[in-house]
């Protein structure tokens, strides 16, 4: 897995005064699918746009296959970029969609080869019946696969993939997922794939990339990070419900939380001052010490969220199957302290932003 | 008291139909009437002649020469306007230090008001002690009698009402281009599409229904051009005799009512053709990309 096909090094980007990607590095493997996971406004979009030439960054370098691209134009890059609005062309039939990267100039392909290919993507996609129909004149799915098929269909070195399926319903963005691993895994194109859907990024990444305010957090396989989330920020992009996270000192081998009271016995080598994570599903409603109230409750089917107060914390306790719990039930947590995410807590103030 | 809502509808609509009714509908249905009549300004008795009227317009060999003018006029204006219009507003496309105020500036002519443009450029191109043959004068350059001479009339009306007319095709070439989305070009960016590829397939295209929108309104108006010649030649010269301008000078210095409102009827029936064709057109390629960008 170390034969790197695109390198970015070191690449940063400001508008104006406001840094929208600092010092970004990262690395994608022949035929890897990288996730590109991050909040709304965490700069992935940007850097995907630079990657693909549509916009130029301040300084860095990227590399493809050992060439430096950073300077070229889009077209040059043999990059295909699909939009998150779809982007076809509306004065154009699908086929006509299909055929425009395949008549730039310079590519000089034949009227059957260019046939070949429309239609070999077609039926990839399973938009053949569509061909001659208005672009204009589709749903957002079909919109979506030809938008796909669009960028499949120049068979380039490299997809890059903008939350493809952000504009689709919850149905939908389910059967063009299972597609699209589908389709990477047949063409073996390395892609980059931009979401900010925990399902997605864990499902579709070989590896993932976590963005945040324009800073590359972690990169690891899906389990990795999951697992082994080096921030707090890292953790809650993952997961749902979002991990709980406490912010607690050591005294005496014990956590105490800010309103000093303590939760739980501390590792002898743990810092001083520390943020837990602990998964919701790594607590369970009974066994423990330390009372809580059920605050609400959250029926998701397969699994029951409860929201309850506990040493003056919010946390949520995700249980499997029907429990017949009730909010106002008092309860005692009981935390599988082997799972708890320990990290150091540098400065006194956390980063607290809420993205679920 | 409470006002039916009948009659209140009524309330709102009535003043607006009235003026219809007063100033559209009823005037046009007495010109239809008038044009079968033999009429006078100057009086005596007016009898129905039927379609005698329409008999000597096709007779009157200043009919034919004032459409040939007219349909001259209207292609050379509307055709170099809608290009000269559509290249300055590709080149205002992107912002540029000063945009705003070249493109205020550039909007000027079209505010002003034809005749009194047609006044100005009177003096502007007079042969004597026009501007322009002036500064011809300076460099001793030949001086074109501009106003004068048959052959350079029309040319001279021609270049007036390009001036004042570049600038509306220019606004509403705008208001297209803005209308494409950027993400379009990015596409096409990508896409390895060339500049041209660009132009001709994507900017063109997404363009054109406003672009014949802006072709119809302004075909309409150059057939019904009366002002620039009035202003510039007076209403009977043959080198620039428009059909308006024909008709002004049957009805309003011959005094001849009837055979005014038949050329009249002639010009509205000839304005309804061109305009419904247009209108066809524009919607049939508006059905074609459907209304919204995907």
């Amino acid at each position: 897995m170390n034969n790197s096909f695109l390198k970015i090094d070191n690449l940063s980007k400001n508008y104006g005064e406001t840094p929208a990607l600092s010092d970004i590095s990262l690395s994608l493997h022949t035929e890897e699918l990288l996730v590109i996971l991050g909040p709304t406004g965490a700069g992935k979009t940007t850097l995907l746009r630079i990657i693909a030439g549509l916009e130029a960054a301040d300084t860095g370098r990227i590399t493809i296959d050992g060439t430096d691209i950073t300077h070229q134009l889009p077209a040059e890059r043999d990059i295909a970029l699909v939009f998150q609005n779809f982007s076809l062309y509306p004065n154009k039939t699908v086929r006509q969609n299909l055929a425009f990267p395949l008549q730039a100039p310079g590519r000089n392909l034949s009227k059957t080869e260019i046939a070949n290919r429309i239609s070999h993507t077609a039926d990839l996609l399973r938009i053949t019946p569509l061909l001659d129909r208005p672009a204009t004149h589709l749903s957002g799915g079909e919109m979506q696969r030809v938008a796909i098929g669009r960028a499949i269909v120049r068979q380039p070195q490299l997809f890059l993939l903008d939350e493809p399926l952000t504009n689709l319903d919850a149905k939908l963005r389910e059967v063009l997922r299972v597609e699209l691993i589908r389709l990477q895994r047949d063409l073996r194109t390395p892609m980059i794939y931009v979401t900010h859907d925990r399902v997605e990024a864990l499902s579709m990444g070989d590896r993932i990339a976590v963005l945040s305010e324009g800073k590359i957090l972690q990169i690891g396989t899906p389990e990795e990070i999951y697992q082994q989330p080096n921030s707090p920020i890292v953790a809650r992009q993952l997961g749902y419900p979002p991990i709980n996270t406490i912010d607690v000192h050591k005294q005496q081998n014990q956590w105490f939380t800010a309103s000093n009271q303590a939760i739980m016995t501390a590792d002898r080598n743990a810092p001083s001052n520390a943020t837990l994570g602990i998964r919701a599903e790594d607590i369970s409603p009974q066994g423990g010490e330390i009372p809580a109230i059920i605050e609400v409750i959250e029926d998701l089917g397969a699994s029951t969220i409860l929201l309850a107060n506990w040493a003056g914390q919010s946390i949520q306790i995700s249980i499997s199957g029907e429990q017949q719990w009730h909010v106002g039930d008092e309860i005692y947590p009981s935390i599988d302290l082997d799972r708890v995410l320990v990290w150091e807590k540098k400065q006194p103030q956390m980063n607290t932003d809420e993205h679920r | 008291m409470r006002v039916k809502d009948g009659v209140l509808k009524y309330g709102f609509v009535g003043p607006a139909l009235i003026f219809l009714i007063a100033f559209n509908i009823f005037p046009l249905f007495y010109n239809i009437y008038l044009s079968f009549t033999d009429a006078e300004l100057s009086g005596g008795v007016t009898q129905l002649i039927g379609g005698r009227n329409y008999g000597v317009i096709f007779d009157d060999t200043r009919y034919g020469t004032a459409l040939r003018t007219t349909g001259l006029f209207v292609v050379l204006a509307v055709a170099t306007e809608l290009i000269l219009g559509f290249a300055l507003a590709l080149a205002l496309q992107k912002p540029f230090w000063g945009k705003p105020a070249i493109t205020t500036i550039l909007l000027v002519p079209m505010m002003l008001s034809p005749a009194v443009m047609g006044l100005y450029w009177n003096f502007i191109l007079n042969g004597h002690y026009g501007v322009v043959n002036q500064a011809l004068s300076v460099f001793r350059l030949f001086q074109p009698q501009w106003l004068t001479d048959p052959d350079l009339k029309l040319f001279s009306i021609l270049m007036i009402d390009i001036w004042m007319w570049t600038p509306f095709m220019m606004l509403i070439a705008l208001a297209g281009l803005n209308a494409i989305p950027n993400h379009l070009y990015e596409a096409a960016a990508i896409d390895r599409a060339s500049r041209w590829t660009v132009f001709r397939r994507i900017t063109l295209p997404l363009c054109s229904p406003l672009l014949f929108l802006a072709i119809l309104l302004r075909t309409t108006d150059a057939l019904k051009q009366f002002d620039l010649v009035m202003a510039v030649t007076g209403p009977n010269d043959r080198a620039t005799q428009t059909l308006s301008a024909l008709l002004y000078q049957v009805m309003f210095r011959g005094y001849k009512i009837g055979l005014g409102s038949s050329y009249s009827i002639v010009i509205l029936l000839i304005v309804i053709a061109l305009a419904t064709i247009f209108i066809r057109y524009i919607a049939s390629i508006q059905a074609k990309q459907g209304r919204e960008t995907a």
